[in-house]
This record gives structure tokens, sequence and C-alpha cells, in this order.
């Protein structure tokens, strides 16, 4: 069978989150993107253009983010914004982690105590 | 120098549909990313080329799998060919005018007012290709019309008519 959606109900994975959150206050280039995303995780990740590009690409198709038109924008440097779906996207995939975050700080404090 | 010669080779894996997206973006950032590295110490700049052309490759692989496995209908991996369509505010009438004199089917006495239509219909069809960034289309219609041209000047001298 051909795969034709992503499934929406499964997590998502690092670089698309990443970027998901790095385009919830405003919206952002590649670079811009690369370079906030690397300061949002403290330098741990690095993305390449091969890796952002392609989630850039899954995102658009499931319209979780747009192509944004700015006055000085060109092929070369284009914008991106999140749409309402992609931030309710994120909003749920922050309800799944904190929901195991309190889930694992919980079996902590019982393995401590 | 030879990491952006490779960049650009392995850019060239991609299916055509991902690169007239993406590609002049991706090295657009590419270029500053390894502005950016060139100027910190160490090795980060090898470190930058190797993740750099490792994720193109992957990449690209992902790229052709998903345009293999996906259903064109439902994700549009096929860009429809602007040279095949009628751009905005050309009438039909014109736009198939034009077509119909592309097949050489245009003769009697409306030869020369079907010329100066196929010129117009050049023309929009040009617009409408450079607005869409479709280069080698705007250059190919340019090209046409420039013929057409001649042949409206050599139907006028045929006729009798002043240029």
């Amino acid at each position: 069978m051909r795969h034709v959606v992503q499934q929406h109900d499964a997590p998502l994975t690092e670089p698309v989150f990443l970027i998901l959150t790095s385009l919830a206050d405003q919206p952002r280039h590649g670079y811009a993107l690369l370079q906030d995303i690397q300061q949002i995780s403290n330098g741990r990740v690095r993305l390449s253009t091969g890796t952002l590009y392609g989630a850039l690409r899954r995102l658009l198709e499931d319209r979780w983010i747009e192509r944004f038109e700015q006055d000085d924008t060109s092929r070369e440097k284009q914008a991106y914004r999140l749409t309402p779906e992609g931030r309710k996207q994120l909003h749920v995939e922050l309800a799944r982690m904190r929901q195991l975050t309190r889930a694992a700080a919980a079996r902590l404090r019982t393995r401590e105590a | 120098m030879k990491l952006k010669r490779a960049y650009r080779t392995l850019l060239r894996l991609y299916p055509e549909d991902y690169k007239a997206m993406f590609a002049a973006e991706m090295w657009n950032t590419f270029e500053k990313a390894a502005e950016e590295r060139r100027r910190e110490e160490g090795l980060a700049l090898v470190r930058f080329a190797f993740a750099e052309l490792i994720g193109l490759m992957t990449g690209a692989a992902a790229e052709w799998i998903a345009k293999l496995t996906t259903d064109s209908s439902v994700r549009g991996r096929r860009p429809p060919d602007v040279r095949m369509m009628r751009p905005p505010g050309v009438p039909q009438q014109l736009w198939f005018a034009g077509a119909c004199m592309s097949l050489g089917q245009g003769s009697g006495p409306d030869e020369v007012a079907e010329a100066e239509n196929r010129i117009e219909t050049l023309i929009a069809r040009m617009v409408h290709a450079i607005a869409n960034h479709d280069f080698p289309g705007a250059r190919s219609y340019s090209y046409q019309e420039r013929e057409a041209r001649e042949d409206l000047r050599r139907l006028r001298q045929k006729h009798n008519l002043d240029e």
C-alpha cells in the first residue's frame, strides 16, 4: 500500500520539533532556522541543510508550516511560518512531553525516597 | 572550493521537483553556514563538510523514496507544465489561436491578424513564464516571438500592408 499521509499522533522527530519550536515566535528563513535551532538546543543540535530542507518539505506538504511572503523574499531566501495546524501539533507534542517528564520525575522521586 | 563543488554535485541527486523548490535556498543556506564554520577554530569545517555531504546523500535517497512511494495526486509531486497553461488575463480564443498557428493552420486573408495574435500570445506566455521563474521557458517564448515578428513582417510585405 502506498504511503500517503504522515501519522499525526506519532511523536515528532527531534529536527521537526526543533523547527516548529523555532518558528513558534516568528517566521524565519533557512539559515536563521539553523542558527536558532543550535541556540535552542544549547549547541547540541546542528542540522545539515539536507536534514533541514527534507523536514521543511514534509512540513509544507502536511501544511504545518507555510512559505511567508516578505518584501525582500527571493528564491534563495524564503521565510517560513507556522500554520494554525502546526501550532496545534506543537501544543500536542508539548503536552505529551510534559506528561512523560512528570511520569519520569515521579518514578525517580519514588526510587530516591 | 572542493566542498562547494561536491555539494553542487550531490544536490543534483535530488528529484527535479524538489530541486525546483529548494535547491537555490539550500545552496544559499549552505554557503552562509560554511562561511560561519570557516571562522571557527579546529576541525569545525571538516565536521561540517562531513555532515553536509552525508546529509545530502541520505536526503536525496529519502526524497527519491518519498517520490516513488507517494501517490502523486495526494502529494502533488509532479508540478504542472506552465507552458501548457493559459496565462491569467489571456482570453481562451486568443490562446487557442496561438496554438492553431503553431500547428500551421493559419492561412487565408486573416493570416496577418492571426500572426499579430500569436505575437501577443507569445508575449503573454513569456511574461507568465518570467513571473513563475521559468526562465528557460521565457527564453524559448522570446525566440518564438522574434520568429513570429519576422513572419508577420513577411506577411505584411506579401499583402502590401504598412509596417
